[in-house]
């Protein structure tokens, strides 16, 4: 009976559902390619560290598989779910989730494990460690999204935008304190959002010179290594602690067009410290050389493309509105570190999506593909 | 349900433009840092990659006259090990402790040391060291390297000289040669990781070292050898302190041989010689050491005594002061102001010729000639014959002669310095002396190197010397050398006769100070053949016990020598010698010389 009924209402639709198999195979991609990255310049430093040269690729690994379940089940799932009613409590899903990554913030502040100086990490016991701040990329995303979606014509001005600003601000907060890149990406992906949405752009320069103003304070105001990293920045060759960006200078000036081939890296054996991490894309510049680093850049940018269609296509407003905040996430990951690396920024810590190891990170990017994936699915076409 | 609008999409298109500009410049900044800078990241990254490690270049070898090997190399191996490659550590304390005979506690300290390299033993034999590389142990490292040999051991010792474990020359031509022979270590380039471990497989860059030039001497072995065991047959009947012998070629200052017994073992060059008193202090160890390794012959100034008269006799037919004939008279002793000063021979020679005063090496006539010389005939001959100089031999530590102040000399000095007493002067300077006297005035610098031969392309450059012409007259010379014949022939030297061949030469006994000592050097200096002297010898026995005559223990030394090297060199023996020897410088015959 519900078959038939089905059926008959695809019939009188003639509708099917898409599916956007290019952005799902370019994540994989981009995900197979990280783990082999990572193995290449994790593996000495595991061997020596951890006597297991595969300990990084294996972590790494077991998070990407949890990720691309997560990705195929969230991409099958309704993203319209989010603004749906949840049992028990009488809030939407998406606030929920707004107000657990906040918790946890909160919660990371306090109890949080201090890895390289940092309080970035909720230990999970056995099961290592998670890192809140990535979930509270996602939850950003979705509740920016929903703030816009609510009221749509209110963020025309300027007074609109402070609103959502006002919503987020407890996050940004939070996090801005530990964790400077990822409050940027969270502010960006912000603003991202609600230019999208904006019919106004002219205030976005206003709003923007007052954020450039905001940081530029934070960086004099906040804590030295912030100015320091701009001393850094402008005279790495010279600098006592510009060790690090050095040497990923040199990984990538190694490269040279070809590379010196997969796995033949010098600056990974201990030079360029924790390659498998932030300067990962340093090490993929040395081996692969400029060809190698164009076409990382290059499978970004079709990803980028792809989630640019689907936002465009999107069946409604919400759609596409977190399709345009995870294209603005990617887009300012991938530039952040390419920056950094190149040296062409101060120094933050920004992972690249996908390659860059680091468990949450890969499991809550692929999630979001997941999401996006989920957006592509609801887009009824007509054959 | 509020669709999305085309301005939402417009909006997204710019957002994505920005994006895809950002991503542009960065591919400009990545092109710019991996093709123009390229070459100088690269170049400083390199920097820091690379590791030097010295590869050390073969020292040049040493070679006698006839190109057999007296000083070469021979491959050794350092074993060391390296603390982070190390898996088995036990194994590998076993395995060295074993091979290299070292105990398991010393081999254990090292081993269990973090330390990025750690030396167990240097110098093992290539033989052993392949054994042990053949355990291929991880962590345990055999770089080869060279030692220096010397295949003849005590052969010539104080001259052939030592190096240092830095390939460095110690003593003698070793180290007057150091330049030559020491060579441009090169460099092997290894990549490292940042903890500053090898990388097995990667490309090595090297910097080939340049091996040393090779340097032939003009020291023959056989002759060497061979006067070294005269030398050495002397040391032992004698019981004396040392015997030094010194060969050379008077025509051009190539020196054969040069003899200093006891010799040490080049190969053990720090081993003091049996019944040294133990133990010893540090210094006293030093000067013990020094003295082994001095090469007196050059080094040390002695009293010449009568071979000097060789000198006297020249200055006197230079300044034309004697002539052969003139006579004189010896009562066993001359009276010099209120000195009584003896001739050897107490009851005196009588009623003598010059000639027969050259034989007898009578003082008295000898005091008299120096008189009539007088003192600036004298040193002008001593300057022309270079004793006031170190005669420029290619050997460190050369002593220079202790002479008079001119001006301090009274009648009594003129009169020792006569007869070689009352200064000193080195063994080489007189054999130099001697031989400007004997080859028709030539003053030689004598030398052992005589060419060298660099590794690349065997570039050779033949060494060249002084040499002073007409310091005598030719006129001279050639009265000198028939004079010293008739020394072997008729006179004091006639020990150091020998049959079928003309030799010419002077005995000497000098009492060494104080003189109340009694002890003596016995010194015999000979050339062969007279005419066209082609060697020239000099013997000292240093302190002999029972006969220290010189004409009867040093004379027959020289010629034993003679015996053997002349027909070695090349002068065959002519039976018809001595009978004219016998008519020209018989007791009776009227020897006209001019």
């Amino acid at each position: 009976m519900a078959r038939t009924s089905r059926e008959q209402r695809n019939r009188r639709n003639r509708s099917y559902s898409y599916y956007d198999y290019s952005l799902l195979f370019l994540t994989l991609f981009l995900v197979g390619f990280g783990l082999i990255m990572i193995y290449s310049t994790s593996s000495y430093s595991a061997q020596l560290v951890k006597n297991d040269s595969m300990y990084y690729l294996k972590r790494q690994g077991i998070s990407a598989v949890l990720g691309i379940i997560a990705m195929l089940i969230v991409s099958k799932l309704n993203y319209k779910m989010l603004l749906g009613k949840m049992p028990i409590l009488n809030i939407k899903p998406v606030t929920a989730l707004y107000i657990v990554s906040i918790l946890l913030q909160v919660y990371v502040l306090f109890f949080g494990v201090e890895i390289n100086h940092a309080k970035r990490w909720i230990s999970l016991g056995p099961l290592g460690t998670f890192q809140p701040s990535d979930l509270s990329k996602v939850a950003t995303v979705l509740f920016v999204s929903y703030i816009v979606y609510m009221a749509p014509k209110k963020i025309n001005n300027i007074t609109g935008f402070f609103r959502v600003g006002v919503y987020i601000s407890p996050l940004i907060v939070l996090i801005g304190k530990e964790n400077m890149s990822t409050a940027i990406v969270i502010c960006g992906i912000m603003v991202g959002i609600c230019f999208v949405a904006s019919k106004k752009k002219g205030y976005f320069f206003a709003a923007g010179s007052i954020i450039v103003a905001i940081g530029a304070l934070y960086l004099m105001l906040g804590e030295g290594y912030r100015m320091e990293r701009v001393q850094i920045w402008l005279d790495v060759e010279n600098h006592e602690k510009g060790f690090q960006i050095l040497q990923g200078l040199y990984a990538i000036a190694s490269g040279g067009l070809t590379g010196t081939g997969l796995g033949r890296s010098m600056q990974k054996l201990g030079y360029v410290p924790e390659a498998q991490n932030d300067m990962i894309f340093s090490i993929i510049c040395e081996e692969l050389g400029l060809f190698g680093a164009v076409t990382v850049i290059l499978l970004f940018a079709l990803l980028i493309w792809r989630l640019f269609i689907i936002a465009i296509n999107a069946p409604d407003l919400y759609g596409g509105l977190i399709t345009s905040g995870i294209l603005v996430h990617v887009a300012l990951q991938v530039i952040i570190n390419v920056a950094v690396v190149t040296n062409s920024i101060p120094s933050t810590g920004i992972p690249l999506p996908f390659i860059s190891y680091g468990g949450t990170s890969i499991a809550v990017m692929l999630v979001e593909m997941g999401i996006a994936l989920s957006v592509s699915n609801q887009i009824k076409y007509e054959r | 349900m509020t669709k999305t609008k085309t301005y939402n999409r417009q909006n997204l298109l710019i957002v994505v433009l920005v994006i895809l500009a950002l991503s542009f410049i960065l591919v400009g900044r990545l092109a710019y840092l991996m093709i123009v800078q390229s070459v100088y990241y690269g170049d400083l990254a390199r920097q820091i990659h690379e590791r030097e490690r010295p590869i050390k270049a073969e020292r040049g070898r040493i070679y006698d006259r006839n190109g057999i090997e007296i000083a070469g190399n021979k491959p050794v191996s350092t074993i060391s090990v390296i603390h982070s490659q190390i898996k088995e550590p036990e194994r590998v304390i076993k395995v060295l402790s074993e091979e290299l005979g070292i105990s398991e506690d010393e081999v254990r300290k090292r081993v269990e040391k973090v330390s990025s390299i750690e030396r167990i033993k240097s110098n093992v034999d290539k033989e052993l060291s392949d054994k042990i590389r053949a355990y291929k142990l991880d962590g345990v490292m055999v770089d080869e390297d060279y030692k220096r040999f010397y295949p003849f051991e005590s052969l010539a010792s104080k001259v052939i000289g030592f190096t240092g474990s830095d390939n460095q020359g110690i003593i003698g031509l070793e180290v007057k040669y150091d330049n030559y022979l020491q060579g441009l270590d090169g460099t092997i380039l290894t990549l490292t990781t940042a903890k500053g471990v090898e990388i097995d497989d990667a490309a090595e860059n090297r910097i080939e070292p340049v091996a040393g030039s090779n340097l032939y001497l003009s020291l023959d072995i056989n002759i060497q050898k061979y006067a070294e065991q005269i030398a050495t047959k002397l040391l032992e009947s004698k019981e004396a302190k040392s015997v030094k012998m010194l060969v050379m070629n008077p025509q051009n200052g190539e020196l054969y041989a040069m003899v200093n017994v006891p010799e040490f073992n080049l190969n053990d060059p720090y081993t003091l010689p049996e019944g040294t008193k133990n133990p010893l202090t540090e210094k006293e160890r030093n000067d013990q050491l020094n003295t082994m390794w001095r090469n007196e012959c050059i080094s040390d100034t002695y009293e010449p005594g009568s071979s000097f008269k060789v000198v006297t006799a020249t200055a006197a037919l230079e300044t034309k002061s004697v002539r052969l004939n003139d006579s004189f008279f010896c009562p066993g002793y001359k009276k010099v102001e209120d000195r009584m000063i003896r001739c050897h021979k107490t009851t005196g020679h009588g009623s003598e010729t010059f000639v027969q005063g050259i034989q007898n090496s009578c003082n008295p006539v000898f005091m008299e000639v120096g008189a009539r010389v007088g003192v600036d005939g004298m040193y002008k001959t001593f300057r022309q014959l270079g004793l006031f100089q170190k005669t420029g031999v290619d050997l460190p530590g050369e002593a220079n002669s202790i002479m008079h102040n001119k001006k301090n000399i009274g009648a009594v000095e003129l009169a020792t310095i006569s007869f070689g007493q009352s200064f000193q002067i080195t063994p080489l300077q007189l054999m130099t002396a001697v031989s400007t006297v004997i080859n028709g005035g030539n003053r030689i610098t004598p030398h052992f190197g005589v060419k060298i031969e660099s590794s690349d392309e065997g570039n050779i450059k033949e060494l060249s010397y002084d040499t002073k012409e007409n310091m005598i007259s030719k006129d001279t010379s050639e009265t000198m050398k028939q004079l010293l014949e008739s020394v072997v022939a008729e006179g004091s030297g006639h020990n150091a006769f020998l049959e079928g061949f003309r030799i010419g030469g002077k005995t000497a006994t000098s009492e060494k100070l104080p003189r109340s000592s009694n002890k003596y050097i016995s010194s015999f200096i000979g050339f062969a053949p007279a005419d066209h002297p082609k060697i020239i010898a000099l013997v000292l026995i240093d302190e002999p016990t029972g006969i220290y005559y010189g004409g009867t223990i040093a004379a027959p030394a020289v010629k034993e020598l003679f015996d053997n090297v002349l027909p070695y060199i090349g002068i065959k023996p002519d039976p018809s010698i001595r009978e004219k020897t016998k008519e020209t410088f018989g007791q009776n015959s009227n020897l006209i010389l001019y």
